[in-house]
């Protein structure tokens, strides 16, 4: 039971790591970036590849991650969401195509890395790092999910607070709340949307690396799952609400793994479906989001 | 040309069942719905239809009329359900449904054959039968993109609080966009299964909600043209890119990217842009007139749309 809470805990800071950059740039600038899932992927894919090469610590393999994640939003962004945004007649139609040219983005990585490992997971074998398992009484928890635990607690406090307390968070937290206006008070839009796609790619690239770590190899598919699960803990604890996507993400791994001990077969996967239904049916705005208005 | 045809039989075939599923998704979005439930009711309709085939042996026609009905009916229930919903979050309740109606199909043991799915299902379906539902499909999707009715469409698409002002039911409307997008992507579903006889649960995942949406971007998203143009394109791309062996995912996944910068219209926008610029380029004084006229042409389509809605609330 309890070991089944320590696996749920853990699963649900993965979710956390994956679903704060996503939700940030959704609830801020107004991104669902659907190809952060093959960013996601492709980070860790880059990092296994330079490990492949070069035989390094923990730490500098989630850093490449980090970094290329990184590179590859801000790209996506400079490439793909500017030019769609410039170019779109209204902010319905630029959120449709937003979401398609994600698609269309993710579908690249996906293809490079399924060639190199002919579709089978990748792992990082050469790593110089260990994985320990320490028995806690019976309860078992290895040293990568204390890591993830961790990482997934700090940086969730963390940019909440950034959010709430720094200038640049205000900035940003204005946009969400009416773009023109806060472009007059002075906010530049483009260098805070770049910021937030670099953070946001730099988390699903530390994601990536740290399950690679704990599951011991990752599938190409695996980030087009992920976003999926994303999706639901952020419509569950409300879009553009950091609190809310904490909870979302753990309320989510919960209730996989209380599905997945008590039933047999393949329910599973339809938990994060049916959280998404029940929460859009009867509380839209989400445990924590504000409720929006529209008249039609 | 029956060499061709016999060679190419299986794309063929697809392409019609492409139409009608990225017809199911366009609707609705023609009404300014975004909903993908026309796939989960293709889903539904796929295992409605091959289990009345198998079980009861039912005739082809029957079964993908009955398919159709009952998934007009359960997309209206749904509609009903989503109908508070707006914008993405419209789209990711409808997603839900879609991968929710696959888990069940998974699951679903005998009935539906778990995993592995089904196996069996052999009618005497011709493709004659599959063009003429087509065909009716089609004429009768043209029939609402034309006149009065295309107007109204096209008004609770752009601006539903005009719409609604001018007496059209909003609501009415897109619940009714809900029932067709049901009937296509049911009919849609069960004519897949009669036609390969077999359905499995990854015959029905979020890469089918992914390819409807391709389609209808890429071909046009606001006439039935588009959705044929894209799921000509989608059906026989992969056997085109052949050519360039294992890059063909990478290709595929830039063109879509590409599509949604530059040609967010679709091809059909991209043509009617193309073919009113050829127009305007005539010697400069007609220009000056049609720019002239420009203005009163559009206030009497909004007269038109004005006479319209209170015929329509009159009669």
């Amino acid at each position: 039971m309890l070991q089944d809470l320590i696996n749920a805990v853990a699963l649900g800071s993965i979710y956390l790591l994956f679903a704060l950059g996503m939700s940030l740039a959704w609830g801020t600038i107004g991104i669902l970036n659907f190809a952060h899932g093959s960013i996601f992927m492709f980070s860790a894919f880059t990092a296994y590849l330079i490990v492949n090469a070069v035989k390094l610590p923990l730490v500098a393999v989630i850093l490449i991650a980090a970094i290329a994640g990184a590179v590859m939003s801000v790209a996506v962004q400079v490439l793909a969401f500017e030019p769609i945004l410039r170019r779109a007649k209204d902010s319905r139609a630029a959120e449709m195509q937003i979401l398609i040219g994600g698609i269309g983005v993710a579908g690249v990585p996906l293809a490079i890395a399924q060639h190199y490992t002919k579709s089978n997971p990748f792992g990082f074998t050469n790593s110089s790092f260990k994985v320990d398992t320490f028995d806690l009484g019976g309860v078992r928890i290895t040293s990568v999910q204390i890591i993830i635990i961790a990482l997934a607690l700090v940086l969730g406090v963390g940019i909440a607070r950034w959010l709430q307390v720094s200038r640049h968070g205000l900035a940003l937290r204005s946009i969400g709340v009416d773009p023109e206006v806060s472009s007059i008070m002075g906010v530049d839009r483009r260098r805070l949307a770049l910021t937030t796609m670099t953070i946001a790619g730099a988390l699903a690239g530390l994601a990536g690396a740290l399950l690679t770590y704990n599951l011991g190899a990752l599938t190409p598919e695996s980030g087009e799952t992920l976003i999926l699960k994303a999706f639901a803990a952020i419509v569950v604890g409300g879009v553009g609400s950091m609190a809310g996507v904490v909870v979302g993400s753990y309320v989510l791994a919960i209730a996989e793994t209380v599905v997945l001990t008590q039933t047999s077969g393949l329910w599973v996967d339809a938990v994060s479906f049916g959280l998404i239904f029940l929460v859009l049916m009867f509380r839209t705005q989400g445990l924590f989001g504000r409720r929006e208005v529209r008249r039609t | 040309m029956t060499n061709f045809y016999d060679a190419n039989l299986v794309l063929i075939q697809s392409t019609f069942v492409g139409l009608l599923m990225a017809l199911s998704i366009q609707v609705p979005l023609r009404m300014g719905v975004f909903s993908f439930s026309g796939i989960g009711c293709y889903g539904v309709a796929a295992y409605g239809a091959a289990i009345l085939t198998i079980r009861y042996e039912t005739d082809p026609l029957v079964t993908i009329l009955l398919s159709a009905l009952v998934c007009g009916v359960l997309n209206l229930l749904l509609g009903m359900m989503v109908n508070r919903l707006g914008g993405l979050y419209l789209g990711m309740a409808t997603v839900a449904f879609d991968m929710i109606v696959s888990v069940v199909a998974t699951n679903g043991g005998d009935l539906t054959g778990g995993p592995t799915g089904l196996f069996g299902a052999i009618t005497d379906i011709t493709m004659t039968q599959v063009v003429v539902i087509c065909g009716v499909v089609v004429v009768a999707l043209a029939l609402t993109e034309r006149g009065r009715l295309g107007r109204r469409v096209d008004t609770v698409r752009e601006d539903p609080e005009l719409a609604a002002a001018m007496g059209i039911r909003v609501r009415d409307y897109r619940l009714a966009s809900f029932v067709v997008s049901g009937v296509l992507g049911g009919a849609a579903g069960a004519v897949n299964s009669l036609l390969r006889s077999t359905v499995s649960p990854t015959d029905i995942g979020f890469s089918l909600v992914v390819l409807a949406l391709t389609m209808i971007i890429i071909g046009g998203a606001r006439s039935w043209l588009g959705a044929l143009i894209g799921a000509v394109i989608f059906t026989w791309l992969p056997s085109v890119l052949e050519v360039v062996g294992q890059w063909q995912t990478i290709i595929y996944g830039v063109i879509v990217a590409l599509a949604a910068v530059y040609v967010p219209r679709g091809l059909v926008g991209l043509a009617t842009d193309g073919w009113r610029r050829l127009r305007r380029r005539q010697p400069a004084d007609t220009v000056a007139v049609a720019d002239d006229t420009t203005p009163d042409r559009e206030l009497a389509a909004l007269e038109n749309l004005a006479q319209d809605t209170s015929m329509g609330r009159t009669s």
